[in-house]
């Protein structure tokens, strides 16, 4: 080999030649292998995807593809989320570090090797020059010719000896982390399956083996700080270059392993993630639970775990096999009985779509399992009609069914509306057609549209222009789903705010420290976190829960689960109390009909509506 | 020297216990928290089934306690259990070596405003069963202002689980109909409505009660569960039910609203529970030590219940358990 | 056995041999709490569908019960799923996973 090296040298002065003749050596088959296997794989997924979507939502992606706005939100959104994962970060820094280390580090080192082989040697980007290999073993290819290095190439020796230490630091905590998680702030992680150890085990050895191959070679192929110090210590301590050849061959093949894994395994997340980025941006929905969008998210699942701590279920470690993260593995492996019952367990809260770093909606995944086994049922409304249409007036206040069970709500709100000179007629005093959204999230969609349709047609000819709502539940759906001409829709803690901050009414302050609960259909499912805080500021003092706003803790009320027994929701309620308790309110306040009367059959000091207070403390004019 | 016997509770049940434990001449003395003796009986009117005055019965009651050391407007601070006595301190700084303990803390009644779709403390009109009670002893009650329809809802707290109690509350039914045959009486105009799960008229005379109410009453009896009240526009209540018999639901307006309210283990025996780590069932009310022989018995030795400290009972009930346990002391001290 | 011809009406009778007990089993197998019912008319009292229109879990648990699925069927089609039943049911029955448990345990012929 030396003879070799010392023939190039003295035909070509240049800085960088090709070291190996036909630039090809056997060790790179097994990772030749596994990158091919990966990239078929992954172009059959997209194919079935794309075949499973409807025709419109196809139309909608291709269009995506060329619309700027959307191309320029598919790569900060990649950037962000795949390589620099800014959401991770910005919950546990030292776990964002480790995802970004080697999520972003290994990107570093596929670019630059190829911008290294596109500046020195870029006949070899060419498929039939080996471009599938050759920059991922750019260093065992070449040498370097010490005489002529320019800055530029130890530029880039240090660049990717630095690169290479980033990364390695990142694997080092990822092993610490399996360790002991918990210094890292999770308190479950996944159990792995076996392809989830293949792949961790080769992806833990592929970044030693690498700086260890180039460390062999550094003293040919040029290195920096860290692989020309080991490279000089191995050449001292084996006296020879013999273990030259095995690294190398045990890089390749520590890659053709994670390749062939990876389908099979929670890492496939790393090229699947950018997939369904360019879906979501496309405004793409679940509508099928495993196929179509859905099984883009599926796949885009990185188990990582962060939904098992999320999950209100798993307050006193209970349910955690509930959890979203097994919800998606058993739907990868298609076990119909588990996924039903994930499915029909799930109180649809949202935790774990909120904190998702991949941004999973994995709620939407359960209502369309649901919908597979409970749409088909009959179901007849003929009769449920209004009586009679409201009178005319520009407020029109929907009640909803479960304020009918908390007549302190209705009662305060109509005080309000008296109070601030509103002109109002209740929708639904004595009869009350549901909103339908308890029938969406069991999959009964399409009774839901039936009754949707009923309370629009009613709501349009009543001539009002503004809606008020007192249940989230409601709110949620007739913001997202009623698509009402010329009316705003406004949850009372929005009306309640506009009018505290217009000055119609006003408000006397109690000395009480209070705590807010935010509704799950209110907070994370509307993203109403601010009003009714404003609307408490003028109250009393405002007190923070230890879990709020996105991480709110569910009530445990909610219409979500279908089968969660009664024992169960009430540690979930204990949870979220004890929560709530976290700074010593002296009430809890909370502005949805569910969340109260769930709260307060449990809470040990006072629960109130939004609405009760204000009505008690209104200055009356 | 006499032994020391402390009564926690000066209901019914421990003012029959005291006079009996008095004349088998031990050293008597019962803590009151309230300033009335004679527990929920004192606020009483009349008694179900024969309309008795509570008056009359409250009197004899009464009439035996001299001799007797009564601690009113006083609470039990702490308990220790020493060798063969408790050590009892008092709220009033009085420390007592009790050789027996009987525990008479009775019950509470359920808070009607925790069943929020019943209205009580939102409409003006519903009240419980106990401010009913108040208005036929006192004739005063602004929220009773000649009702011309009037509703009783049986098993408010009782046998619900939404409440937290499943037990039946026993002495309800007899109760509400009781009440609902006394407010026709003062009101002979009124449509009187009785909506029911399940009536329960077990005991002596309790069947004829109901039968008077059915034939010199005309009290309409409902089998179906209250579910919601509302008001409409002239304040007057709307109830919501099902008449189960027709499977129909059912609508009808009210002058008044009575509810029911079940009993629930009084928060007084609540703190004694914690001073002595003693056993509660599901219920809440103490456990005995088994359910049928030695009902006055806990599992402490000296320690001993009577009354509806061990879940809802009658008023003959409480005080023959009152007598029992009395004789279960003397037992137990003189062994 | 001669036939007079008296049978032409069917029977208003409740006739208990009519009662399917397999699929009865099956239904209380998913939704063990349909045991627990003990026909207060919570549920037929708030329900917002029974305004309406015929709607009854309680009639529809009876009606079972007595071998009549069918009508137990109709009582159940106009139910919105509000859940306001659950809320008040006094023996914490899971009344919406019982309806669709019931949907599905009949509906399949």
């Amino acid at each position: 080999m030396k003879i070799l090296t010392s023939n190039i040298l003295q035909i070509s002065p240049s800085e960088v030649i090709d070291r190996i003749p036909d630039s090809y050596n056997n060790f790179v088959i097994p990772f030749v292998i596994g990158i091919t296997f990966i990239i078929l794989y992954l172009s059959i997924g997209l194919i079935r995807i794309i075949y499973h979507l409807e025709k419109e939502e196809r139309i909608t992606l291709l269009k995506s593809l060329f619309k700027p706005k959307i191309i320029i939100k598919n790569i900060k959104d990649i950037f962000n989320d795949c390589l620099i994962h800014t959401k991770i970060w910005k919950r546990k820094p030292l776990l964002g570090y480790m995802h970004s280390s080697i999520a972003f580090g290994w990107f570093l080192l596929i670019v630059l090797g190829h911008i290294e082989v596109a500046l020195f040697v870029p006949k070899h980007l060419s498929i039939s020059e080996g471009s599938l290999f050759y920059p991922i073993f750019y260093r065992f290819f070449v040498w370097v010719n010490p005489e002529h290095v320019t800055l530029r190439g130890y530029f880039f020796f240090f660049l990717m000896d630095f690169v290479l230490l980033y990364i390695l630091s990142g694997v080092a905590l990822a092993m610490f982390k399996r360790v002991r998680s918990l210094a890292l702030g999770m308190r479950h992680t996944t159990k792995p399956s076996l392809a989830d150890r293949f792949a961790l085990y080769s992806l833990w050895a592929i970044f030693p083996l690498r700086l260890l191959a180039e460390s062999f070679t550094a003293d040919l192929s040029g290195g920096s700080f860290l692989t020309i110090p080991m490279n000089y210590i191995f050449h001292n301590f084996f006296g020879n270059s013999l273990n030259f050849m095995p690294t190398w061959w045990l890089y390749s093949t520590c890659l053709g392993i994670f390749f062939l894994a990876m389908p099979f395994s929670r890492y496939m997340h790393i090229l699947t993630e950018p997939l369904l980025i360019v879906f979501r941006n496309a405004g793409l929905k679940v509508t099928k639970p495993r196929v179509g969008f859905a099984e883009a998210e599926i796949y885009a699942c990185s188990s990582c775990g962060l939904c098992i701590d999320a999950c209100p279920m798993n307050v006193k470690k209970k349910n955690l096999k509930f959890s979203s993260v097994y919800f998606i593995r058993f739907l990868r492996r298609h076990n119909t009985k588990k996924i039903n019952a994930i499915a029909n367990k799930c109180l649809l809260c949202g935790k774990c779509f909120a904190l998702c770093p991949v941004g999973i909606d994995s709620p939407s995944i359960r209502v369309a399992q649901r919908k597979t086994n409970h749409n088909k049922y009959e179901y007849n409304y003929n009769q449920i009609n209004y009586s009679s249409i409201p009178k005319q007036s520009k407020t029109l206040y929907f009640a909803g069914c479960m304020t009918q069970l908390t007549p302190v709500i209705l009662n305060s709100l109509e005080n309000i509306f008296k109070q601030a000179g509103e002109d109002y007629t209740i929708l639904d005093k004595d009869e009350v057609i549901c909103c339908g959204r308890p029938l969406m999230l069991s999959g009964r969609e399409e009774a839901a549209k039936e009754l949707i349709n009923k309370n629009k047609k009613i709501i349009q000819e009543s001539g009002c222009n503004k809606l008020i709502l007192s249940c989230p539940i409601c709110y949620k759906i007739f913001k997202e789903e009623y698509h009402l001409k010329n009316i705003e829709v406004l949850h009372y803690s929005q009306y309640i705010n506009s009018l505290l901050e217009n000055n119609i009414i006003q408000v006397k302050k109690e000395d009480k420290k209070i705590v807010y609960h935010d509704p799950c259909d209110l907070g994370r499912g509307s993203g109403i976190y601010e009003e009714p805080r404003n609307v408490l500021k003028s109250i009393g003092e405002l007190v923070k829960a230890d879990k709020e706003r996105e991480e709110n803790i569910c009530c445990g009320g909610s219409l979500g689960s279908l089968t969660l027994e009664q024992k169960d929701r009430n540690i979930i309620t204990e949870g979220a109390i004890s929560s709530l308790m976290a700074n010593h309110p002296d009430t809890i306040v909370t502005a949805c009909p569910l969340c109260y009367k769930t709260i307060r059959n449990n809470s040990p000091i006072d629960v109130e509506d939004l609405s009760e207070i204000i009505s008690r403390n209104i200055i009356k004019k | 020297m006499k032994k020391n016997v402390l009564i926690i509770g000066g209901g019914p049940s421990g003012l029959e216990a005291a006079t009996i434990l008095k004349k088998f001449n031990y050293n008597v003395i019962l803590v009151e928290r309230s300033s009335i003796l004679g527990g929920h009986l004192a606020k009483w009117d009349r008694l179900f089934p024969y309309m008795e005055p509570a008056k009359e019965t409250l009197d004899v009651l009464l009439s035996n306690i001299d001799g007797i050391t009564i601690f009113k407007d006083t609470e039990v601070n702490s308990i220790n259990l020493l060798d063969k006595s408790y050590n009892v301190i008092l709220s009033n700084g009085i420390t007592i070596l009790a050789d027996a303990l009987l525990i008479t803390t009775g019950f509470d009644l359920f808070q009607a405003e925790k069943k929020e779709e019943y209205g009580y403390g939102i409409y003006e009109k519903v009240i419980t069963s106990a401010e009913l009670e108040e208005y036929f002893k006192t004739l005063n009650n602004n929220k009773i202002d000649n009702p011309k329809k009037i509703g009783f809802v049986h098993c408010v707290g009782s046998r619900d689980e939404k409440a937290a109690n499943r037990a039946c509350s026993k002495v309800c039914c007899a109760t509400a109909v009781k009440q609902a045959c006394e407010i026709k009486e003062k009101y002979p105009d009124a449509d009187v409505y009785c909506f029911y799960m399940d009536l329960r008229m077990f005991g002596r005379g309790y069947e004829d009660l109901y039968l008077k109410a059915q034939k010199d009453y005309a009290i309409r009896f409902i089998r179906g569960r209250v579910s919601e009240v509302s008001e409409d526009i002239n304040k007057s209540l709307v109830i919501k039910a099902e008449d189960t018999l027709s499977s129909k639901p059912i609508r009808v307006t009210l002058d008044l609203l009575v509810l029911m309210s079940g009993m629930r283990p009084s928060s007084g025996g609540e703190k004694i529970k914690k001073m002595l780590n003693l056993m509660t069932e599901d219920d809440g009310f103490f456990s005995t030590k088994d359910s049928i022989y030695s009902l006055q018995h806990s599992k402490l030795a000296g320690l001993f219940y009577a009354g509806a400290a061990t879940g809802p009972k009658t008023l003959p009930d409480s005080l023959h358990e009152a007598r029992s346990a009395a004789i279960q002391i003397h037992n137990y001290l003189n062994n | 056995m001669i036939e007079f011809g008296f049978g032409i009406s069917p029977s208003s009778r409740i006739n208990l041999d009519d009662f399917d007990k397999e699929k009865w089993n099956k239904l209380v197998q998913i939704e063990p709490e349909i045991l627990q019912c003990i026909s207060c008319g919570s549920c037929c009292a708030s329900c917002s569908g029974g305004v309406f229109q015929n709607v009854s879990l309680r009639s529809a648990i009876l009606n079972i019960r007595n071998g009549k699925t069918d009508s137990a069927m109709e009582l159940l089609k106009g139910c919105m799923l509000c859940g306001k039943c659950t809320m008040v049911c006094p023996r914490n029955i899971n009344t919406r996973n019982l309806i669709l448990s019931i949907y599905k345990t009949y509906s399949e012929k």
